[in-house]
C-alpha cells in the first residue's frame, strides 16, 4: 500500500497536512505519534471508513477509492480499532462471521465453532470455546477475539491499534508473536502503538506522526527511545507551556491542602495514597488502566471503589463524595476524560452549560436570576478566553478546541478548590492548548489544588510539578522537580521492574 | 429578558436555523403544506370566524393541558407516558364520585389530584431507577383503567347541575370559556416554570445529555418523578374540566371513541411531536406543543367543516404526525447519533 | 458392582448440573412462573383443566402467538412496533369485506400481503432515514387506525356467510385448529431462521449492541426491514384469524393486543435493551398469557380487571428483570475485583522471584 501526500481538513482544523507512507508485503510497520497528532484520522482513511481527504491511495500500485469499510476489506485492508467491536450477547463464533461476506449464511453454532476454531487457536485462545457468549470473557480476551474476527477475512494488510493497551503481559506476547506469524506469511501489518518496547520488538521500519505531518520512515534497528521520543514530540512544542519554577517545590514551604488515604478504586492493585498542595499541579502519568485516571474519577465520586477517602487539610473533614453532586457540595470538579459522552450538553447554549454544575448559586428560591448568571457565565468566558458574542449559541456549532474550554470552565462555576482533570486536551488544537495550559497554572498559581491526569508523554512532562507515575494499577514513583521529563515519565509507566525492585528491596 | 422576548428569540433562531441549505426540502414541503392549509381555511365557509376560532381553541383545551404535562416528561429525556388517558380515566371517577356524593368542587379535585399524583410519582420512580418509560407506563395503564372501572363498576357516574365545578364546564369569562382561559394559564405557567426556574433548567440539562447531567450533579430519578407527577396532574385537571362539562363520567370516556380522533393518549403524544419537540429531549418547549395542540385541532374542524366523516379525519391526523414525523428526522439527520 | 451404578448415577447427577447452570435463568422464571399461572387456574376452577379449555388456549394462542412473536422480534432487535394493533385490526377490515366476493383463501393472501408491505415500508424508514420505531409506529398507529375506519366505511364489518369460515375453528387432534397449527409452524420456522443464519443472528447484533453491529460492518437496513416485514406479516395474519374466526372486524379493535402482547414477549425473556431473547421464550410468555385471559374467562372476570392482571404482572417481570440486571452488575464488579487480586498476585510473585 502506497499513501502519498495525504490530506484532510475538518472545516478549519487541518488534521493531516501531508503524509507519506509506503508499506510492502511481508512488513511491519509501527505508526507512533502523540494524541492529536492525527494517527486515528489515518487509520479511518486507510480502513475506508473516511473517503474526504486529498492526496494518492495506491494498493497493489492501482488508484483505490474506499468508501466503505466493506470495499477496504475487499482489498485486504482489515483494522481492528481501539474500541472493541465485539457483540456482548452473541457468541464468539458468531461475533468473527458477522458482518460481511466471509461467513456462511445458513450455519448451526456448532458449524460456526468448526470454521471459527482456528483463527482462536492462531491468535492464542486454544482454551476458549467458540461457544462462550462474549460476555462471559475478560477484557483480554475479547481483544483477542476481535484479533480473530480480524484474521478470519483473510486479509492481507492488517491495521492494528492499540491491540495491547488492555493486555496483560503473556496476552500482550501472544499478539506480538500472532503478528510475527503474519509477517511470515507475507501478510503486511501496521502497528498502532504506544508501548514503545513493544515497537521495538517487532517492527521493521517506523513511521512518526507530529502534528499532521509525517517524517520519513526509518529502520526500527536505528532507533532507541530517547530517539524516538524526540522524534515524537519536536522542540518547537515546548512552548505552549507556561513555565515552572522548580524552586516552589521546595516542600518546607508548602502547605498540604488534600490527602488521599487509602482510596481503593475498582482496578487499582493497592490502595493509593497522596498528599495534594496547594498552588501546584499534580500530574498523574500512566497509561490507560494503570489507575491514574481511576483515581481521579472515584475521588468525585464517579468511579466504584472499596474504600478509602479525602480529608481536606483546612477543614480536617475526611469525606469520600458517592456522586457528583456531593463532590460539588465539597468544592471537589472533575473534568471527565470524555467530554462528548459527558462533558457537554451540546444541545444547549455555552452560556447555560457554564452555569450547569452551579444551578443553586445562579438562583435564589428556585428561580434563575439572570443578573447573577450573566456575569457569571461571562467572566468564566472570558477568562478562557471564549468569544462573548457566542454565548447564546449551542454548544456543538464549538470546535473541539473549544468544546473543551467549555467543558472545562463550567467547573469554575462552583469555586472549587480541588480542580481534577482527566485528559486537559483531548482531541484539542495546539492553540487552544496553549489556552487551556495557562489556564490550569494561573488557577494552581491562585492556590488551588489542581491534578491532572494524562497519556499524553508531551502534556505529562511540561505541564505539572511533581508526577506520581502508575502502572497496571499500582503507584510506581514520584518525581519531583528536574526529574520530570519524558524519559523517566516513559521508563516508569512502562517497564518500572528496576523501581519496583529497588522499592522492594 | 421577558418571555416573550426570549421566546420569540428561540423560535425565530429555530426558524433561521431551519433554512439553510441541507434543510431546503424539508422547508419547502412545510411552506406547501402551509399554503395548502391556508387555501382550504379560506375556501371554507365560517372557518374563520371569531365564534369557529373560539371552537377550535377550545377543543384544543383538553389535549393541550395533557400534552403542556406531557412535554415535561419529553423534554427531560424520558419519551413519553403510554398511561395519560388511564390517569385521566381513574381522575375522572375519583372526581365525579366525589361530586355526586356532594364533597364539593374543592374536595372532588383534591381527590383526583391526589391519586393522579401517587400515580405519576409511582411510574417516576421506576422510570428514574432505569426502567423503560413505555414499558412502564404501558403496564401502569393496564392497572390504572382496570381500576377505574372495577371502581365504578364500569357504570356512568352522574351528579346533577348545577353543580360546583360549572364555572370550569361550561362557564365563560368575558366570552371566553374557562376551559380555554386554563389552557392558556397552564401554557404560560409551564412556559415560565421552564425558562425561569432552575427546575426548568435542570429539565432541559438532563434531557440533552443525562450522563452530563450526572456528572454535574443533576440526577434524572428526581427529574422523573417529579415530570410524571406534572404530567399526570395535567391529565387529572383535563379530566376533571370534561367531567365538568359534561356533569358524568365513566371509565371508558376517554377510550378508542374520544372525540373524532381517536386514541387520546396517541392525540397527546402527536401534540407533542408534531410541534417539534425532541423525542430524546433537550429541545422544544410548551409554547410548541400547544400551538401544535391547536394546529391539530384546527385540522380537524376544518375537516368536518368540509363534512369528512371520523375515518377520514383519523387518517388525516395520523398522516400529519407521521409527515412531521419523517420531516424533523430529515432535517436533524445530521445532529443526531446512530443508536 | 454398587461402585460402578454409583459413579454413573454421579455422572448424571452431574450432566443435570451442567444443564440446569447453562439454563438462561430468564427461560427458567418463565416456564415457572407459566407453571403457577396454569395450576392457580386448574386448582381454583374445575373446568379450567378440560379439553375445552385447552382447545380456547390454543386458539387464543393463535393470535397472540403471532402479536407477541413479531413484538419479541423487535424487541430483540431494539425497537418496537407500537402500530401492530392497528395493522392488525385494518387486516381484519380487509379480510372479512373481501371473502365475500372472492372467497376466503385470497382475501387472506390479500390482507396479509397489505400488513406485510405495510410492515416493510416502515422497516424502510426506520433503516433509511434512521427514525426511531417508537416514534414513527405511534404516528403509524393512527394512521392505520384511520386506514381501517375508512376501509369498513366507519362500521363493523361482517361476512353474509358465516360457514365459509367455519373451516378455521375446526378441531384438529382435539387441541387444535388449522390456524392454531399455522402458528406453530410460523414459530418453528422463524426459530430456525434466527438462530442458524446469518440475517437472524443480525437482528440480535443491531438489538443489543448498535454501534458495534455497525462498526462490525453488518448493514442496518436488512436485518430491520426483516423485522419490520415480519412483524407487518404477523399482523395481518391475526388479523386475518380474528376476522374469519368471529366473522365481523371492528375498524378500532385490537388494541389489547399491543399489551398483552408486550407483556407475554417480557415474560418469554427479552431485554428492553434489546439484543436477548427467543422463540422458544416468546412461546412460553404468549402460553402463559393465555392461561391467565382463559382462566379469568372462565372465573367471569371483566375484561378490565383482566387489564389490571396484565398490568402488574408486566411490571412484576420488569422488576424481576431490573433486579436480575443489577445482579450481574454485583456480579462483574466481583469478577473485576477477583481478577485486580488475581493480578496483584502474579506481579508480587513475579518481582520476588527476580529478587532471589
Amino acid at each position: 500500500m502506497q499513501l502519498s501526500n495525504i490530506r484532510r481538513s475538518f472545516g478549519s482544523i487541518h488534521a493531516l497536512k501531508g503524509v507519506d507512507l509506503n508499506i510492502n508485503h511481508g512488513e511491519i510497520i509501527g505508526l507512533v505519534g502523540e494524541n492529536g497528532a492525527g494517527k486515528s484520522t489515518l487509520m479511518k482513511i486507510m480502513s475506508g471508513f473516511d473517503d474526504g481527504f486529498e492526496g494518492e491511495f495506491l494498493v497493489d500500485n492501482v488508484p483505490v477509492k474506499l468508501g466503505t469499510p466493506q470495499k477496504a476489506q475487499e482489498q485486504g485492508i482489515a483494522i481492528a480499532q481501539q474500541e472493541l467491536s465485539l457483540i456482548p450477547a452473541l457468541t464468539v463464533a458468531e461475533n468473527i462471521f458477522i458482518g460481511g461476506d466471509h461467513g456462511p449464511t445458513v450455519a448451526s453454532l456448532g458449524q460456526l465453532s468448526k470454521m471459527a476454531r482456528p483463527f482462536l487457536d492462531e491468535v492464542g485462545l486454544e482454551n476458549v470455546s467458540a461457544k462462550t457468549l462474549v460476555n462471559r470473557l475478560s477484557i483480554g480476551e475479547r481483544q483477542l477475539v476481535e484479533v480473530a474476527r480480524l484474521i478470519a477475512h483473510k486479509p492481507n494488510l492488517l491495521i492494528l491499534d492499540e491491540p495491547t493497551a488492555a493486555l496483560g503481559e503473556s496476552d500482550s506476547n501472544r499478539i506480538l508473536e500472532m503478528v510475527k506469524r503474519l509477517k511470515a506469511a507475507g501478510k503486511s501489518v501496521i502497528y498502532v502503538s504506544h508501548r514503545l518496547d513493544e515497537i521495538f520488538k517487532i517492527t521493521d521500519r517506523c513511521i512518526i506522526l507530529r502534528d499532521g505531518l509525517s517524517q520519513d520512515s526509518v529502520d526500527t534497528k536505528e532507533l532507541d527511545t530517547n530517539k524516538l521520543v524526540s522524534m515524537m514530540l519536536g522542540r518547537e512544542l515546548h512552548s505552549m507551556f507556561p513555565p515552572r519554577d522548580f524552586s516552589k517545590n521546595n516542600t518546607k514551604n508548602k502547605t498540604i491542602r488534600f490527602e488521599v488515604n487509602s482510596l481503593w478504586p475498582d482496578r487499582t492493585l493497592v490502595p493509593i495514597n497522596m498528599k495534594i498542595y496547594a498552588g501546584e499541579i499534580l500530574g498523574l502519568a500512566g497509561q490507560l488502566g494503570s489507575g491514574s485516571g481511576e483515581v481521579l474519577a472515584a475521588m468525585a465520586g464517579m468511579h466504584d471503589t472499596q474504600g478509602g477517602s479525602i480529608t481536606d487539610c483546612y477543614t480536617q473533614e475526611n469525606y469520600l463524595p458517592k456522586n457528583a453532586k456531593q463532590a460539588i457540595s465539597k468544592g471537589i470538579a472533575y473534568g471527565s476524560p470524555d467530554r462528548k459522552y459527558d462533558g457537554l450538553f451540546l444541545g444547549r447554549s455555552i452560556s447555560e452549560n457554564l452555569s450547569s454544575p452551579n444551578l443553586k448559586g445562579i438562583s435564589s428560591k428556585g428561580i434563575i436570576q439572570p443578573q447573577k448568571e450573566r456575569p457569571l457565565v461571562e467572566d468564566i468566558a472570558k477568562s478562557f478566553t471564549i468569544d462573548l458574542t457566542r454565548l447564546a449559541q449551542e454548544a456543538s456549532v464549538l470546535s473541539g478546541g473549544n468544546q473543551q474550554k467549555v467543558a472545562l470552565g463550567k467547573w469554575l462555576s462552583i469555586s472549587p478548590e480541588l480542580i481534577l482533570i482527566d485528559e486537559p486536551t483531548r482531541g484539542v488544537d495546539v492553540g487552544a492548548r496553549a489556552e487551556i495550559y495557562n489556564k490550569v497554572r494561573e488557577i494552581a498559581d491562585s492556590g488551588k489544588a489542581v491534578v491532572i491526569a494524562s497519556t499524553d508523554l508531551l502534556e505529562i512532562s511540561n505541564l505539572p510539578d511533581r508526577v506520581i507515575c502508575f502502572y497496571k494499577g499500582c503507584y510506581v514513583s514520584e518525581l519531583v522537580g528536574e526529574e520530570i521529563n519524558s524519559t523517566n515519565i516513559l521508563q516508569a509507566i512502562t517497564n518500572p521492574e528496576n523501581i519496583l525492585l529497588e522499592d522492594a528491596s | 429578558m421577558s418571555a416573550l422576548e426570549y421566546s420569540t428569540s428561540m423560535s425565530s433562531g429555530w426558524l433561521a436555523k431551519k433554512i439553510t441549505k441541507e434543510n431546503r426540502v424539508g422547508f419547502a414541503i412545510l411552506v406547501v403544506i402551509s399554503i395548502a392549509f391556508i387555501y382550504f381555511a379560506i375556501a371554507t365557509p365560517n372557518y374563520l370566524s371569531v365564534f369557529n376560532v373560539k371552537t377550535i381553541i377550545r377543543d384544543a383545551a383538553i389535549v393541550g393541558i395533557m400534552g403542556i404535562g406531557l412535554t415535561f416528561v419529553t423534554l427531560s429525556g424520558n419519551f413519553f407516558l403510554l398511561s395519560m388517558k388511564e390517569t385521566a380515566a381513574l381522575s375522572i371517577i375519583v372526581f365525579a364520585m366525589g361530586m355526586s356524593n356532594d364533597y364539593g368542587f374543592i374536595f372532588s379535585m383534591l381527590g383526583a389530584m391526589s391519586i393522579a399524583v401517587l400515580a405519576g410519582a409511582f411510574q417516576g420512580i421506576l422510570i428514574g431507577l432505569g426502567g423503560n418509560p413505555i414499558i412502564v407506563t404501558l403496564g401502569a395503564a393496564g392497572i390504572l383503567y382496570g381500576v377505574a372501572s372495577w371502581w365504578s363498576d364500569n357504570l356512568v357516574i352522574f351528579f346533577k347541575r348545577p353543580h360546583d365545578a360549572e364555572w370550569l364546564g361550561t362557564g365563560m369569562v368575558l366570552g371566553v370559556p374557562t376551559i380555554t382561559i386554563s389552557f392558556v394559564i397552564f401554557a404560560i405557567i409551564a412556559e415560565l416554570v421552564l425558562r425561569k426556574t432552575s427546575f426548568g433548567r435542570q429539565v432541559y440539562l438532563v434531557g440533552a445529555n443525562r450522563a452530563a447531567g450526572k456528572a454535574t450533579g443533576h440526577e434524572n430519578l428526581p427529574m422523573a418523578i417529579k415530570t410524571c407527577i406534572i404530567a399526570s396532574a395535567c391529565c387529572a385537571f383535563a379530566a376533571i374540566a370534561f367531567s365538568a362539562q359534561m356533569s358524568s363520567a365513566q371509565a371508558n370516556y376517554f377510550s378508542s371513541e374520544f372525540g373524532s380522533s381517536g386514541d387520546l393518549t396517541i392525540l397527546v403524544i402527536a401534540t407533542v411531536m408534531v410541534a417539534g419537540n425532541s423525542i430524546m429531549g433537550g429541545y422544544g418547549s410548551v409554547l410548541r406543543t400547544s400551538l401544535g395542540a391547536v394546529f391539530i385541532s384546527a385540522t380537524d374542524n376544518l375537516m368536518v367543516l368540509q363534512g369528512f366523516n371520523s375515518g377520514a379525519r383519523v387518517l388525516s391526523v395520523g398522516l400529519m404526525i407521521v409527515l412531521s414525523i419523517l420531516i424533523f428526522a430529515y432535517v436533524r439527520r445530521d445532529s443526531r447519533s446512530e443508536g | 458392582m454398587c461402585d460402578v451404578t454409583q459413579g454413573q448415577r454421579g455422572k448424571t447427577m452431574n450432566l443435570i448440573k451442567q444443564k440446569l447452570t447453562e439454563l438462561d435463568p430468564d427461560l427458567l422464571f418463565a416456564v415457572i412462573l407459566s407453571l403457577c399461572v396454569f395450576s392457580f387456574f386448574a386448582f381454583s376452577n374445575p373446568l379450567f383443566f378440560t379439553l375445552n379449555a385447552g382447545f380456547s388456549i390454543m386458539e387464543r394462542f393463535a393470535v397472540l402467538g403471532l402479536v407477541g412473536l413479531a413484538l419479541t422480534l423487535c424487541i430483540i432487535a431494539g425497537e418496537i412496533d407500537l402500530s401492530i394493533g392497528s395493522n392488525a385490526a385494518l387486516s381484519a377490515v380487509i379480510v372479512v369485506r373481501l371473502t365475500d366476493s372472492m372467497g376466503a383463501f385470497p382475501a387472506i393472501g390479500i390482507g396479509v400481503l397489505c400488513a406485510t408491505l405495510i410492515g416493510l415500508a416502515q422497516g424502510y424508514l426506520i433503516a433509511y432515514l434512521k427514525v426511531r420505531a417508537i416514534v414513527l409506529t405511534v404516528g403509524t398507529l393512527m394512521l392505520l387506525r384511520g386506514v381501517a375506519l375508512f376501509a369498513a366505511d366507519e362500521k363493523t364489518v361482517m361476512l353474509t356467510d358465516f360457514r365459509m369460515t367455519d373451516f378455521i375453528q375446526e378441531k384438529i387432534w382435539i387441541f387444535f385448529s388449522p390456524a392454531s397449527l399455522l402458528v406453530i409452524l410460523l414459530f418453528i420456522i422463524v426459530g430456525v431462521f434466527i438462530k442458524y443464519t446469518k440475517y437472524g443472528r443480525e437482528i440480535y447484533a443491531i438489538g443489543g449492541a448498535r454501534k458495534e453491529a455497525i462498526a462490525s460492518g453488518v448493514n442496518l437496513k436488512r436485518p430491520m426491514m426483516i423485522v419490520f416485514a415480519l412483524s407487518g406479516f404477523c399482523a395481518g395474519m391475526g388479523g386475518a384469524i380474528i376476522g374469519l374466526r368471529s366473522g365481523t372486524a371492528q375498524p378500532l379493535a385490537l388494541q389489547y393486543l399491543l399489551l398483552a402482547a408486550t407483556v407475554a414477549a417480557f415474560i418469554g425473556g427479552v431485554n428492553i435493551l434489546g439484543g436477548k431473547g427467543s422463540v422458544i421464550g416468546a412461546a412460553v410468555g404468549v402460553l402463559t398469557v393465555n392461561f391467565l385471559n382463559t382462566g379469568l374467562v372462565y372465573n367471569v372476570t371483566p375484561s378490565y380487571v383482566v387489564q389490571i392482571y396484565l398490568g402488574v404482572l408486566l411490571l412484576i417481570v420488569i422488576v424481576f428483570q431490573t433486579l436480575s440486571i443489577l445482579y450481574d452488575k454485583g456480579k462483574q464488579r466481583r469478577l473485576l475485583l477477583h481478577d485486580t487480586a488475581l493480578t496483584k498476585q502474579k506481579m508480587m510473585d513475579a518481582y520476588k522471584s527476580v529478587l532471589k
